[in-house]
């Protein structure tokens, strides 16, 4: 459905995106992540036609957004980072104006309108004036006029961004539903939202895709070897020993009050720890494997250490649980 | 069509709900009035130059209530829609540069008519108790047409080029008084060819002409044409703004 194809922008000398080619899929629901600054608003501009790319193509369901620019935008359905209302008008009002703006008949505006308000629950509020809105409503107008007129692609900037969390909850019950029937492809920095959302992944950073991939095997494939954590009472001085004579442990690290004991992708290694405590009669306060998240995986790529870049493949020092 | 159609629809409500709008059209008013009783005053004395009353209420400071128009009129329209960030949102719609400038352009020029409105009941006055020559009033209305169609082009293309009101202003402010102020080379320069072309660009000297009721053609080709200039440039200084 979008096919994006080496993408460079350059504002003056500065390289905002650097050669960005990717695929979505019909259906699919796909996260772009990155750090403020990688290059995420600048590549979903392009996509939606707002900005003219340096090089490189677009289309959007098979239409070329530079040679039929309005067919390609009918596609899609846009929600910018920043939700710019008319602060005069109405809800209702902006969505008519909207909707004939995308060229639905009187008709074909009603309807939309109407299913607009529905899906997006705002209808306590459709005769208020939209400077009035709260930060959640002004959110969910922009999403309304962004689902108007039915396009097969929607495009959200940082959906999430400065509302509260039960307005977060609530956005993103409403963005499933809408990744139901559409395409869709969504920008954020909050990874447990890509993680809840996502089909597939891609983490941009510097103006690249540095990986691409389900979150399983982005997870998988870049957070080093499976963990267990064991915490011991009285944390016997002996145990890091002990423990790195099983049979395929790694390493065995402390951390805090417990110890991380690493051990090869492929075994289960739980079994033997308990044993190995019983057989010395200490005491396991705690034994539970350690999931490494898309976070891990997202900070080993974008951390621009040069030390964590040469090695970029050994254990993390700390592995969140 | 439509896109052209709903653009000019919101534009047209927004100066009416907007307070600027009363504030212009309070003062727009109280200046006329005041220019019109000056004149019914002026012209009841005996010793006044004769002509048609009219005539005359369209010299005076009308360029200058036009300029004032020109600026605040259309200092918002483009400008408004950059600095907020509402412009990503509209320019993704399928709709082109050329129909949103058309679109806004078009609904400041019908408020601009708009304002100028009551001021028909002046006419009416003055034809309750003397005669009026309806031909040259028209000219007059004609001439205010064009040159505000001019001026509010050229203040909508300042208005795209950059997302601050005021620059907005201060920008067709200038060129506006520029233009106005062009005539007076001719008080410094002596060549006759740029006489010449120098009266085709003496805004107050159409104005006269026009209140007078000669219609020439050569006049309302140049505003037309450079009406359409200006708005063409306003349209792609819309579109410049993507590649910077």
């Amino acid at each position: 459905m979008i096919e994006a194809q080496s993408l460079v922008r350059r504002y003056g000398d500065f390289t905002a995106v650097d050669g960005i080619s990717f695929a979505v899929g019909e259906g699919e629901i796909v996260g772009m992540l990155g750090p403020n600054g990688a290059g995420k608003t600048t590549t979903i501009r392009m996509i939606t036609g707002f900005l003219p790319p340096t090089s490189g193509k677009v289309t959007v369901a098979g239409k070329d957004l530079f040679e039929s620019p309005r067919e390609a935008r009918r596609q899609v359905g846009y929600l910018p980072e920043n939700v710019a209302l008319y602060n005069e008008m109405r809800v209702e009002e902006y969505l008519a104006y909207r909707a004939r703006l995308e060229g639905l008949s009187r008709a074909e505006t009603r309807e939309a309108i109407g299913n607009a308000v529905d899906r997006c629950l705002l209808t306590e509020v459709r005769r208020q004036i939209l400077g009035t809105l709260s930060k959640g409503y002004r959110q969910r107008v922009g999403l309304a006029t962004a689902i108007l007129h039915r396009p097969r692609v929607l495009v959200l900037d940082e959906p999430t961004v400065g509302l509260d969390p039960k307005q977060i909850i609530a956005i993103r019950e409403l963005i499933r539903e809408l990744g139901r029937e559409r395409t869709l492809l969504l920008s954020t920095h909050i990874l447990p939202e890509v993680e809840l959302l996502c089909h597939r992944v891609m983490i941009i950073d510097r103006g690249r895709i540095v990986v691409e991939g389900t979150p399983e095997s982005l997870r998988e494939s870049w957070v080093g070897n499976p963990g267990l954590r064991v915490t011991l009472k009285g944390a016997p001085a002996e145990a890091a020993e002990a423990l790195g004579q099983i049979e395929g442990v790694l390493e065995v690290r402390s951390l805090g009050e417990g110890l991380v004991v690493e051990h090869k992708a492929g075994t289960d290694v739980r079994e033997e720890v308990f044993r190995a405590a019983v057989e010395r009669g200490w005491v396991l306060l705690e034994l539970a494997r350690e999931r490494a998240t898309l976070e891990d995986v997202f900070v080993r790529l974008t951390t621009h250490d040069t030390a964590q870049e040469s090695d970029s493949l050994a254990p993390q020092e700390e592995v969140t649980a | 069509m439509r896109a052209v159609w709903a653009t000019y629809l919101r534009e047209l409500r927004a100066y009416f709900v907007s307070p600027l709008a009363y504030v212009v059209m309070f003062f727009f008013l109280l200046v006329n009035g005041f220019v019109f009783a000056f004149l019914v005053n002026a012209l009841s004395n005996p010793a006044a130059p004769a002509g048609p009353p009219m005539t005359f209420f369209f010299g005076g400071i009308t360029l200058l209530l036009l300029l004032i128009l020109g600026v605040v009129l259309t200092m918002r329209l483009v400008s408004e829609e950059l600095r907020s960030g509402s412009i990503e949102v509209l320019m993704t719609a399928p709709v082109t540069e050329g129909q949103v400038i058309g679109g806004k352009y078009l609904a400041v020029l019908s408020f601009f008519l708009f304002l100028w409105l009551p001021t028909l009941i002046y006419a009416a006055i003055v034809e309750r108790h003397s005669e009026v020559d309806w031909g040259p009033v028209a000219a007059g209305y004609f001439a205010v047409l064009l040159i505000g169609a001019f001026f509010l082009a050229i203040g909508i293309f300042a208005s795209a080029m950059t997302s601050s009101q005021l620059a907005s202003a201060m920008v067709t402010a200038v060129l506006l008084l520029l233009l106005l102020l062009l005539p007076l080379l001719g008080e410094v320069f002596t060549g006759e060819g740029l006489r010449q072309v120098l009266s085709y660009v003496d805004l107050n000297e159409h104005l006269q002409e026009l209140s007078r009721g000669i219609v020439d053609t050569r006049r309302l080709v140049f505003y037309v044409s450079a009406t359409l200039f200006f708005l063409f440039l306003a349209s792609r200084a819309l579109e410049d703004k993507k590649w910077r």
